[in-house]
């Protein structure tokens, strides 16, 4: 089951294009970061979702049910926007309750669904006070819980944990995983570890157009793949790698020391790591971290463009 | 939710926003202020006037002012010449039953108040897509019932604007004048006020057409007083051009804007008030749906 789907879509803004025939295929129930850098489209395309923005061509799907409409989809599907201001004079509750309302939610379910979005943003305290009076991290977290508002099946999220504060970032972060399966989310975020911390299934968007979509074990290969932060240089050779893990492709990042290890099928990280660790430890390179998993941000790298080459060997 | 249940909840938080923020409040006292203070200056001249009168004439000037025009107004000679002058019987007796000082308040809303439309309305929905407020609630609505619930919200404000002002000028009548006629001036006021409303309905359609079609809240007001200065040229143009070529399409273009139906607003038969309060409602809504078209497809 697809919960959205992008289909060829373009959308221009006068001679600039920002969605160049963008494909995306959000599955029901998945947790789905769009990965993209500064102007890759992934707002705009958040935007043409729920009908904020007309596109030029293509289609978009929304729940299964055809272009969204607010009075065919509305209330199923909210959105986070990232830079939009709240009406400054309007008290945190009856604002939730005006949206709430909006979206089809009513009498003492309103009510419900209000006290459960201000306790999970920790606004309980402050759902008397005017939106103006609020600082800048409580005001994104009122942003949040709108989006939250009335168990809405898609819910599509725009840097939701920026301006955050680190303690509300991870507690928000825990929320937003025990979602999984119960609602689709799809989050665009900068933040490349906050994606990896929390999705299933991801995509890298650039200049307006799908460059990969995977799951994040496809694209990461976590169970292929193993990188090691050493304490200063390999000193072990490629040869005794490959004599050792049969079948393994591996690069050395000399600026960041980190050795990079891609194993094949056979192979899982443990085996690997009980077969390298101990020959890198005799030739006398000092370990400081192991994780498998090549890394997002790595990945989206190379997926984007070539990868800086730091003389290292392979 | 249906449209209209939509469309009320929209022109309720309207009407709640505004008075959170008191804006409404700045909007009412604005009003009641400028009627207050238009009326004083009204009965002042009409002090003075009435003191000239009478000292040209070698009677006893009065302390209060409107006494002498009570009088005057209900005397069958000048009734025969407005009559006369006015060249419409039934209209000068309806005219003539009215108080002055109402007369004056019509006046002066039908004049003003489409000013002061202008100068709220016309940022309301720019100044929402301009701070990106509107990105919280269309997904929620439509862009329609969204539309119509802000105008409908402002409309009760302009309703309350204008009963206030009545007030005010009905206070300051009964506190100044000689001769106040308290029940047939505040019917009067009353009848004047609903009227003023209406036609500033039809102001308040178009102010929040213009503001549907721009971002930026200063380019909106900016271009309604535009707009509302079109609207005028228009209607000096069919009431001074005489030229035949010119009459047709001059009256066609008068009677697209509210400035056109004015006129009938001071008549007394149905004949002619009610339509033109159908026009006016319907030019409304017409000026809404149009600024609609272009805000339909526009990128919020």
């Amino acid at each position: 089951m697809i919960a959205l789907e992008f289909q060829g879509v373009t959308k221009r803004y006068g001679r600039r294009t920002a969605l160049n025939g963008l494909d995306l295929s959000v599955p029901t129930g998945s947790i789905f970061g769009l990965v993209g850098s500064n102007g890759a489209g992934k707002t705009t395309a958040m935007a043409l979702a729920v009908g904020l923005l007309r596109m030029d061509s293509g289609t978009i799907d929304v729940l299964g049910q055809g272009a969204f409409h607010p009075g065919r989809q509305g209330g199923r599907v909210t959105l986070l926007p990232q830079d939009s201001r709240l009406p400054l004079h309007a008290r945190v509750d009856e604002l939730l309750g005006y949206y709430g309302r909006l979206q089809g939610v009513a009498g003492p379910r309103l009510k419900r669904a209000v006290d459960e979005v201000l306790d999970w943003t920790h606004l309980q305290d402050r759902r008397n006070s005017p939106v103006r009076t609020l600082s800048h991290g409580m005001m994104r977290r009122v942003t949040i819980a709108q989006a939250f508002l009335g168990e809405p099946d898609l819910i599509l999220l725009d840097e939701p944990l920026s301006g955050l504060d680190p303690r509300e970032q991870v507690r928000i972060r825990e929320m937003l995983r025990l979602r999984r399966g119960r609602q689709t989310l799809l989050i665009s975020s900068h933040n490349l570890h906050e994606l990896e911390a929390l999705c299933d299934q991801v995509a890298f968007v650039d200049l307006g157009r799908r460059i990969r979509q995977d799951s994040l074990e496809a694209v990461i290969r976590r169970r292929h793949s193993l990188v090691m932060v050493l304490d200063g240089p390999m000193t072990l050779s490629g040869a005794a790698l490959t004599e050792a893990v049969p079948g393994v492709q591996w690069t050395y990042d000399s600026a960041r020391s980190e050795l990079t290890l891609v194993f094949p099928d056979e192979w899982t990280p443990a085996r690997v790591n009980g077969t390298i660790l101990p020959l890198l430890v005799t030739a006398g390179c000092g370990i400081l971290e192991v994780r498998s998993g090549s890394g997002l941000e790595r990945e989206y790298l190379n997926a984007t463009a070539p990868p800086p080459i730091h003389g290292g060997f392979q | 939710m249906t449209l209209g249940g939509s469309v009320g909840r929209v022109a309720f938080q309207e009407l709640a926003d505004s008075i959170r923020s008191r804006r409404v409040w700045v909007f009412l006292l604005l009003y009641l202020a400028g009627s207050v203070a238009a009326t004083i200056l009204f009965l002042n001249i009409l002090q003075k006037m009435e003191t000239h009168l009478v000292s040209t004439l070698g009677l006893n000037p009065a302390t209060e002012p409107g006494g002498v025009t009570a009088t005057l107004w209900k005397s069958d000679a000048f009734q025969r010449m407005m009559t006369q002058l006015i060249g419409d019987r039934k209209l000068a007796e309806s005219l003539l039953s009215i108080p002055p000082l109402a007369l004056f308040w019509g006046w002066l809303c039908l004049t003003f108040g489409p000013l002061l439309v202008t100068l709220t309305a016309s940022v309301r929905i720019a100044e929402e897509v301009w701070s990106g407020s509107v990105r919280f609630v269309l997904f929620r609505t439509t862009r329609l019932s969204w539309v119509t619930g802000k105008f409908c919200g402002q409309a009760v404000q302009l309703l309350l604007a204008f009963l206030l002002s009545a007030l005010g000028a009905w206070v300051v009548g009964a506190v100044r004048m000689n001769s106040f006629e308290p029940l047939p001036t505040a019917l009067a006021l009353l009848a004047f006020a609903l009227k003023a409303w209406v036609y500033g309905l039809a102001y308040l359609g178009l102010a929040t057409a213009v503001s549907q079609m721009f971002a930026s809240p200063n380019v909106a007001s900016a271009l309604s007083f535009g707009v509302l200065m079109v609207v005028g040229m228009i209607h000096g143009a069919a009431t001074f051009v005489k030229a035949a070529a010119w009459r047709p399409t001059l009256e066609i273009l008068d009677l697209l804007t509210p400035a056109g139906h004015r006129l009938d607003l001071w008549r007394p038969d149905a004949a002619h008030l009610v339509p033109a309060l159908v026009y006016l409602v319907v030019l409304a809504f017409g000026y809404l749906f149009l600024g609609h078209l272009v805000f339909r497809r526009r990128d919020l």
